[in-house]
C-alpha cells in the first residue's frame, strides 16, 4: 500500500496520517530497455499476422477450383450459341431436264423462305438424281453443283446426299392427273409428288404452281416439328429470363436474348402453343436408357398370369427396335393380384345409360394407389416408364371412366394406364391366363403412350420422318439443358462461397462445353446424329459436375461454434498481446507528441 | 421336385405334405405348445422359370426383389428377421430344424458371383444397400467389419450350377442391434402375391407378430437346376414363425390390460394340500387351451390365394398338429385327418372367411414335442473394463450318440478373443479336454475393418455338456465410435451351430442369444474439456512468458499503483452526497 507521490489538494488529511516515503520512484528505464520491450512486442505481432493468420486461412480454406464462369453463364443465356436447324432435301426429278430442274428447286426454295417465319430452322432443297439417270448428271456436274443454293454445303458430296438428307422429294410426271398430288410413304423418308407434266415451269417464269404445291407440302410435313423446336427454344429463353436476376446477366443482356428467342413463339397460334407445352410437359428428359414396366393389376386372383413374353415380341419389341437410336429400353413385367383402389379414388358408379361402369374423371390421378401397389422405379441407371393393365373387377365391368368413355389415359412422366374390360363379362369365372390377342389393344396403347412420352412429333406419318425429329428435337432440348445447367452451376458457385469445387467439376464442365461446341457446330452443319451424340455426352458430364457429391454435402461450421471451441486460447492471448500494443502505441504517441514543439 | 419331401426330422414337427402347384403355395401350421403358447408357422412358396427371372418377367417371385438380386448378381439369398428367444426346454426342438429362422437382429448370408474376393465385397454392399431400401432396415450398415465369409457353417442350397459354382462367393453379415418391427413386415407383406389380402397372409398383423414371445421372418432364394437337364428354376420361400402366448393374444385388441380374473372365473389346482374356498393355486392353463383363429389372429382368414393345383382342386392350406381325439370345428372348407393321428390339415373357402375352433370339449390333450438335438447357452464370464470371457454351455440330450456340429462366431473387432485361452472341457472334468474340438478355422480382426471368425468343429459325447470358454480382452473405441446410448452396451451376433450328420438329411442349426458387451465408455464432454483445459494451460504459459518480456519489474514501493485509501475516501464522499440528496427528498416530501 503505497501513497501517491502526487497527492491533490483533497487528501491532504491522509497526507497527515501516512506520512510520505520520499524518493520511492523506480529508477528511470533505459532507453535499451524500452527498445527491446517495443521489439518484442513488435516480434509477437509479426509471428500472429505473418505466420498465425496464414496457417490459420491456409488451414480453414476451402478448395475451389477454377470455373469458366464466363462462358457458362454465356452458353446459359444462349450467347454462345445460337441452334439452327438446316435441313437438306433432296430432291429428285429423273424427268426433268437439268436447268428446269434447277428451276423448280430454286422457285420451290423461294417460296419456302418466304413460308418461313422461324429462321433457324429451314429446309434446304438441293436437286440430285436417281440412280437410274447417274450417267447423265455426271455430264452436267458445274451445273448441279451451283444449285446449292446455301454457299456452305458445296463440300457436300452426292454419295453423302443420301445419308444427310431429311426427306427425299421424287418429282413424276404423269399424264393422267388433273393436279399435282403428294403421297408420303410411312416406312421410309420419301415423298412422292405426281404432277400433270404442262405444270413444269418454264426457265424464264418466275412464278410456278407446282413449286408453290411443293413448298406447302413441305412446309406442312415439317410444321410441327418447327413449333416444337420453336417452343423449346423459346422456353428456355423465358426460363433464362427468369433466372437472370444474378449480377453477373446484365439486365440488357438478358432482355436481349429474350428477344431473339421469342420471336418466334409469334408463329405459334396459342392453341398450337397450349398444346405443345402439355406435349413437353408429359414427355420423359431424355436419358440413354428407359426402363420400361409392364404390370397386370387385377383387383381379384384371376386372371393371374398373361402371355406377355409373346405379346412383346408381336407388338411391343419391334418399335422399340426402331427407337433404340435414340435410347436404349430394358422391358420387365409383373403381375399383381388383389390389387385394390387407394381409399381416396371414389368407388366405381353405374351408368345406366351406357351400361357400364365408371371412374370420375378427377380420381384419375390418383388411381395408381402408390401405397400398395409395387411400382417402384426399377434399378439402375435411367428413368422407369410405367404402363399398368388394369383388368376390371367382374362385378363392376365394363370400366371407364366418366364423360369421356375412354379406358386409358396417361400419367404425364410417370407412364400410361389400360383398364381391360373382358370380353366375356358374363362368364362365370374369367380366364385365368389373358392370351396374346386379348393384350393387343393394350399393348398398341402403350406404344402411342410410349412415343408421346419420348416427346415424338404426331405428324408427318412416317415412322423414320418421325424419328429424325426426335433426334432434332432431342439435341435441341438436351443442348439447352445442359446450358441451363451449366448457367445454374455458375450461379451457384457464386451465390455460394463457402462451397468446395472439387476439380472433377472443373473437368466435367470443360468436357460439357466442348461438347456443347460440338453440339452446336454439328446442328450448324446439319450432322444431327452427331449433334445428339455430342448433346448426350454434355448432358451427362453436366449433370455430373452439378451432382457433385462432395460439393453437396459441404460440412458446415457456425461461426459462433469456432469462436466458442477457440475463445479460451484467445482470449487469454489476446488480451495481454492487445494491451501491451496498445500501451505501447500509447507511448510512442505521447513521445511525439512531447517532441513535437 | 426334391425339395417337397421334407426330412425326418420335419416329419416329426409338422404334418408331412406335397407341394402339387407348379408355381405357387402357401400353408399355415399351427402348433400348441405348453404351456399355453401357439407356434403358428407360415410358408409362403413361389417357383419361376430362370430364363423368364433373368429376361424380367415376374409373376409370384416379387420384380423388386428379384431385380435387386439380378443387378447385385446374387444367386442364393437368405435374409432373416428375428426377435425373442426360442425356449427350447420347454418348446422342444425349434421348427424347420432351425433352417429358416436368424440370430436376433437381422442375419444376411448370400452367395454372390463375382470374378474376385474384391468384386464379391462390392456386390454384397450394393445388395446391402439394395435391401435395406427395400425391407426399411439398416442393412446398409453391415459393412467389411460386420462381414464374415463362413467356411464350414453354410452350404449352398442351389442345386445343380457345377460349373459356375468356382465363381461363387458367400458372405455372410449379422446386425444383431437392430430392432425388428412393423416397417420390416409390411414390405415382407407387400412380396406375397396376395398382398396379406387373401389366404393365410391376411392373419399377419404386425401388433400379432412383434408382440409373440419369438418369432422369425425368413426369405430364401434359391436356383434349382434338375440333374435330368430340364428347364432351370428359381425359388423364393417366405417364412414367418412365431410363438404366441395364447392367453396374450386373446386380450382383447381395443383393451389390452390385463385384468385380474374375477375369483369364481379362476380355474384353480385341488390337488394342493391348501386348497379350499380361500386359497386359489392356479392350474397350468394348457391343461384346457382352446381357442379360435380370430381370437388368436384378430381376424378370420381371408378366403384362399392361389390354392390350386393345375388341375383346379383345393390344396389344403392349414395344417394343425394336434391329435386326432381333440375336438375341432370349422365353418367351412374341408378337414382331412392325417393317418398319423397326430395332424390334421384344411382347405381353405375360395373367398368367404375361414374360422376353425379348437374346442374345449373332449379330451384336452397335445402331441408330445420332440427334443431339441443340442442345448446351447452362451454368456459373458470375466470382470472390470479390460478383461472378459465367454463361456458356451452345449449339452448333447441324447443318451447313446455323440453329437458333431460346427460352432460359428463373429465377434466385433473391439472385442478380441485371446485364441491359446480357447478351451473345451467336459463339465464333469475340470481339465481341458483336446479331443473335443477336431478343428478350428480362426481369423483375426483387424481393427474398424474386420471382425473375428471363428469356426470350430466340436464333438459333444453322448449325455454330457461341454464348457467352452475363452478370455478376450475390450478395446477402447475412438469418441466418434460409440453409439448414441454407450452405456446401453455393445450387442455381440449370436453364435451359429450347424449340427452335422451323416445322412443327407436337411440342414439343423441352433444359435444362441445375442450378448451384450459392456465396453469402458469415456465422458462424452471430453473434447470440450480437453480443448478448454488445454487453452488455459497455453494461454498461462503465453501470459507468463509474454508478461516476464514485456513487463517492468520494480521494488514494491516503487510501485506507481493506485492509492487504495484516497479511493475508500472518494467512495465514501460520492455515498455521502447520495444519501444526503435522498434524506433532502424524503424531507421535501414530509413538508408537503
Amino acid at each position: 500500500m503505497t501513497p501517491g507521490t502526487d497527492v491533490g489538494e483533497g487528501n491532504r488529511d491522509h497526507k497527515l496520517r501516512f506520512p510520505v516515503q520520499s524518493s520511492n520512484k523506480p529508477p528511470a528505464e533505459t532507453l535499451e530497455g524500452i527498445r527491446v520491450r517495443g521489439l518484442v512486442i513488435v516480434s509477437f505481432w509479426a509471428v500472429v499476422i505473418f505466420l498465425g493468420l496464414p496457417v490459420w486461412l491456409w488451414t480453414t480454406s476451402i478448395h475451389r477450383a477454377r470455373l469458366p464462369l464466363r462462358e457458362m453463364l454465356d452458353w446459359a443465356d444462349g450467347k454462345a450459341c445460337k441452334p439452327s436447324f438446316p435441313l437438306q432435301i433432296a430432291i429428285e426429278a429423273p424427268s426433268l431436264q437439268d436447268a428446269e430442274a434447277a428451276h423448280l428447286v430454286r422457285m420451290t426454295q423461294h417460296a419456302l423462305d418466304d413460308l418461313n417465319e422461324f429462321s433457324a430452322h429451314h429446309l434446304r432443297l438441293r436437286l440430285t438424281t436417281s440412280l437410274s439417270n447417274l450417267s447423265r448428271r455426271n455430264a452436267s456436274i458445274p451445273e448441279s453443283q451451283g444449285l446449292d443454293i446455301d454457299e456452305g454445303f458445296q463440300s457436300y458430296r452426292d454419295s453423302d446426299v443420301r445419308d444427310d438428307s431429311a426427306l427425299t422429294v421424287r418429282l413424276r410426271a404423269y399424264e393422267g392427273v388433273q393436279a399435282a398430288r403428294s403421297e408420303l410413304q410411312s416406312h421410309s423418308t420419301i415423298l412422292d409428288i405426281v404432277y400433270p407434266p404442262n405444270q413444269i415451269p418454264s426457265v424464264s417464269s418466275s412464278s410456278s404452281a407446282l413449286a408453290a404445291f411443293i413448298a406447302n407440302k413441305l412446309k406442312e410435313l415439317f410444321a410441327e416439328e418447327q413449333a416444337i423446336i420453336a417452343n423449346i427454344l423459346s422456353q428456355s429463353a423465358g426460363g433464362i429470363q427468369s433466372a437472370s436476376q444474378s449480377p453477373y446477366v446484365s439486365p440488357a443482356a438478358g432482355s436481349g436474348s429474350r428477344e431473339i428467342r421469342s420471336r418466334p413463339n409469334r408463329s405459334i397460334n396459342p392453341e398450337m402453343a397450349a398444346r405443345l407445352a402439355s406435349r413437353m410437359t408429359r414427355s420423359l428428359k431424355y436419358a440413354p436408357t428407359y426402363h420400361i414396366t409392364m404390370s397386370l393389376f387385377t383387383p381379384s386372383a384371376s386372371p393371374s398370369s398373361w402371355n406377355v413374353e409373346s405379346a412383346l415380341a408381336a407388338y411391343f419389341t419391334p418399335l422399340l427396335d426402331s427407337i433404340s437410336a435414340v435410347s436404349n429400353f430394358t422391358v420387365d413385367t409383373q403381375v399383381q393380384l388383389y390389387a385394390t383402389f387407394s381409399p381416396s379414388v371414389h368407388p366405381p358408379e353405374y351408368d345406366t345409360e351406357h351400361g357400364v361402369w365408371t371412374l370420375q374423371e378427377e380420381d384419375l390421378s390418383g388411381f395408381i394407389n402408390a401405397a400398395e401397389w409395387p411400382l417402384s422405379p426399377s434399378i439402375g441407371a435411367g428413368p422407369t416408364l410405367n404402363f399398368v393393365l388394369y383388368v376390371s373387377d367382374q362385378a363392376t365391368s365394363p370400366l371407364v371412366v366418366k364423360g369421356s368413355q375412354a379406358s386409358s389415359w396417361l400419367i404425364p412422366q410417370w407412364g400410361g394406364v389400360v383398364i381391360l374390360n373382358p370380353e366375356d363379362a358374363n362368364a362365370t369365372s374369367p380366364e385365368s391366363t389373358l392370351s396374346k390377342e386379348a393384350i393387343q389393344p393394350a399393348l398398341l396403347t402403350f406404344s402411342h403412350q410410349l412415343l408421346s412420352f419420348l416427346g415424338a412429333p404426331q405428324t408427318p406419318p412416317s415412322l423414320p420422318l418421325q424419328l429424325q425429329t426426335l433426334t432434332r428435337i432431342r439435341a435441341a432440348s438436351l443442348l439447352l439443358s445442359a446450358s441451363s445447367t451449366m448457367g445454374s452451376l455458375a450461379r451457384l458457385t457464386v451465390a455460394l462461397p463457402s462451397i468446395a469445387i472439387p476439380e472433377t467439376v472443373s473437368i466435367a464442365v470443360d468436357t460439357t462445353l466442348s461438347h456443347l461446341r460440338g453440339t452446336c457446330d454439328a446442328l450448324k452443319e446439319g450432322k444431327f446424329t452427331e449433334a445428339l451424340e455430342n448433346a448426350r455426352i454434355a448432358e451427362a458430364e453436366a449433370e455430373r459436375g452439378f451432382f457433385e457429391k462432395s460439393m453437396v454435402g459441404q460440412v458446415y461450421f457456425p461461426d459462433e461454434h469456432k469462436v466458442a471451441v477457440y475463445l479460451p486460447l484467445l482470449g487469454p492471448i489476446g488480451v495481454p498481446l492487445t494491451m501491451s500494443a496498445l500501451k505501447e502505441l500509447k507511448r510512442v504517441w505521447a513521445l511525439r507528441n512531447a517532441q513535437r514543439p | 421336385m426334391k425339395y417337397s419331401f421334407p426330412p425326418l426330422i420335419l416329419s416329426l414337427l409338422f404334418c408331412s405334405f406335397i407341394f402339387a402347384d407348379p408355381d405357387y403355395h402357401e400353408r399355415l401350421n399351427l402348433q400348441p405348445l405348453t404351456p399355453a403358447s401357439l407356434l403358428a408357422s407360415f410358408n409362403f412358396w413361389s417357383k419361376a422359370s430362370l430364363q423368364s427371372y433373368e429376361d424380367q418377367h415376374f409373376k409370384y417371385i416379387p420384380r423388386s426383389l428379384g431385380q435387386i438380386l439380378q443387378h447385385a448378381r446374387t444367386r442364393e439369398l437368405h435374409l432373416r428377421f428375428s426377435t425373442g428367444r426360442w425356449d427350447d426346454e420347454s418348446w422342444g426342438a425349434r421348427p424347420w430344424g432351425g433352417a429358416k429362422e436368424g440370430g436376433t437382429g437381422v442375419e444376411l448370408w448370400a452367395w454372390v458371383e463375382a470374378d474376385s474376393d474384391a468384386g464379391s465385397f462390392a456386390r454384397w454392399i450394393t445388395l446391402n444397400n439394395a435391401l435395406s431400401g427395400l425391407f426399411c432396415a439398416s442393412l446398409n450398415f453391415i459393412d467389411s467389419s460386420r462381414t464374415t465369409r463362413p467356411r464350414m457353417t453354410f452350404e449352398p442350397a442351389s442345386k445343380g450350377h457345377n460349373t459356375s459354382m468356382e465363381n461363387l462367393y458367400l458372405l455372410h453379415g449379422t446386425l444383431p442391434r437392430e430392432v425388428v418391427c412393423t416397417e420390416n413386415l409390411t414390405p415382407f407383406i407387400k412380396l406375397l402375391p396376395c398382398k396379406g389380402k387373401a389366404g393365410i397372409a391376411s392373419l399377419l398383423d404386425g401388433h400379432k407378430l412383434f408382440d409373440a414371445s419369438w418369432q422369425s421372418m425368413a426369405i430364401d432364394v434359391r436356383s434349382i437346376c434338375p440333374e435330368d437337364g430340364s428347364e432351370c428354376s428359381i425359388e423364393m420361400e417366405q417364412t414367418v414363425d412365431m410363438v404366441l402366448d395364447v392367453q396374450r393374444s386373446k386380450r382383447p385388441r381395443d383393451n389390452p390390460i390385463p385384468r385380474p380374473v374375477p375369483s369364481e372365473g379362476l380355474s384353480c389346482d385341488e390337488t394342493k394340500p391348501y386348497a379350499s374356498s380361500d386359497f386359489c393355486y392356479p392350474s397350468d392353463i394348457s391343461n384346457g387351451q382352446s381357442w379360435t383363429i380370430a381370437e388368436i389372429f384378430g381376424r378370420p382368414i381371408q378366403g384362399s390365394c392361389l390354392a390350386e393345383d393345375s388341375k383346379g382342386n383345393p390344396l389344403d392350406s392349414v395344417y394343425i398338429d394336434v391329435p386326432n381325439e381333440r375336438e375341432m370345428y370349422i365353418t367351412s372348407g374341408t378337414e382331412n385327418k392325417h393317418l398319423s393321428g397326430t395332424c390334421r390339415s384344411f382347405t381353405l373357402p375360395k373367398s368367404e372367411p375361414f374360422e376353425m375352433v379348437l374346442s374345449h370339449l373332449g379330451p384336452q390333450t397335445f402331441n408330445e414335442h420332440t427334443t431339441p438335438p443340442l442345448f446351447a447357452s452362451r454368456s459373458f464370464t470375466g470382470h472390470g473394463q479390460e478383461r472378459g470371457g465367454v463361456q458356451t454351455l452345449l449339452t448333447n440330450p441324447s443318451f447313446t450318440s455323440p453329437i458333431s456340429f460346427v460352432y460359428f462366431e463373429t465377434l466385433p473387432w473391439f472385442m478380441k478373443p485371446y485364441l491359446h485361452t480357447l478351451t473345451a472341457r467336459l463339465s464333469t472334468s475340470s481339465t481341458p479336454n483336446q479331443i473335443l474340438i477336431k478343428e478350428t478355422f480362426y481369423r483375426p480382426a483387424l481393427d474398424r475393418r474386420r471382425g473375428t471368425q471363428l469356426e470350430l468343429l466340436i464333438t459333444v459325447p453322448a449325455n454330457s455338456t461341454v464348457i467352452l470358454t475363452y478370455d478376450f480382452e475390450k478395446a477402447i473405441l475412438r469418441y466418434t465410435e460409440y453409439p448414441p446410448d454407450a452405456n446401453r452396451g455393445f450387442d455381440v451376433a449370436p453364435a451359429v451351430i450347424r449340427l452335422l450328420s451323416n445322412d443327407t438329411k436337411a440342414p439343423v442349426y441352433t444359435r444362441t442369444t445375442s450378448l451384450l458387451l459392456p465396453l469402458p465408455t469415456p465422458d462424452f464432454s471430453m473434447p470440450y474439456n480437453v480443448i478448454i483445459l488445454t487453452s488455459t494451460v497455453m494461454a498461462l504459459a503465453f501470459g507468463m512468458i509474454f508478461n516476464l518480456l514485456v513487463r517492468r519489474f520494480v521494488g514494491a514501493d516503487e510501485v506507481e499503483g493506485w492509492d487504495v485509501v484516497a479511493l475508500k475516501a472518494k467512495m465514501r464522499g460520492r455515498v455521502m452526497v447520495l444519501r444526503d440528496k435522498i434524506v433532502k427528498k424524503g424531507r421535501e416530501k414530509k413538508v408537503q
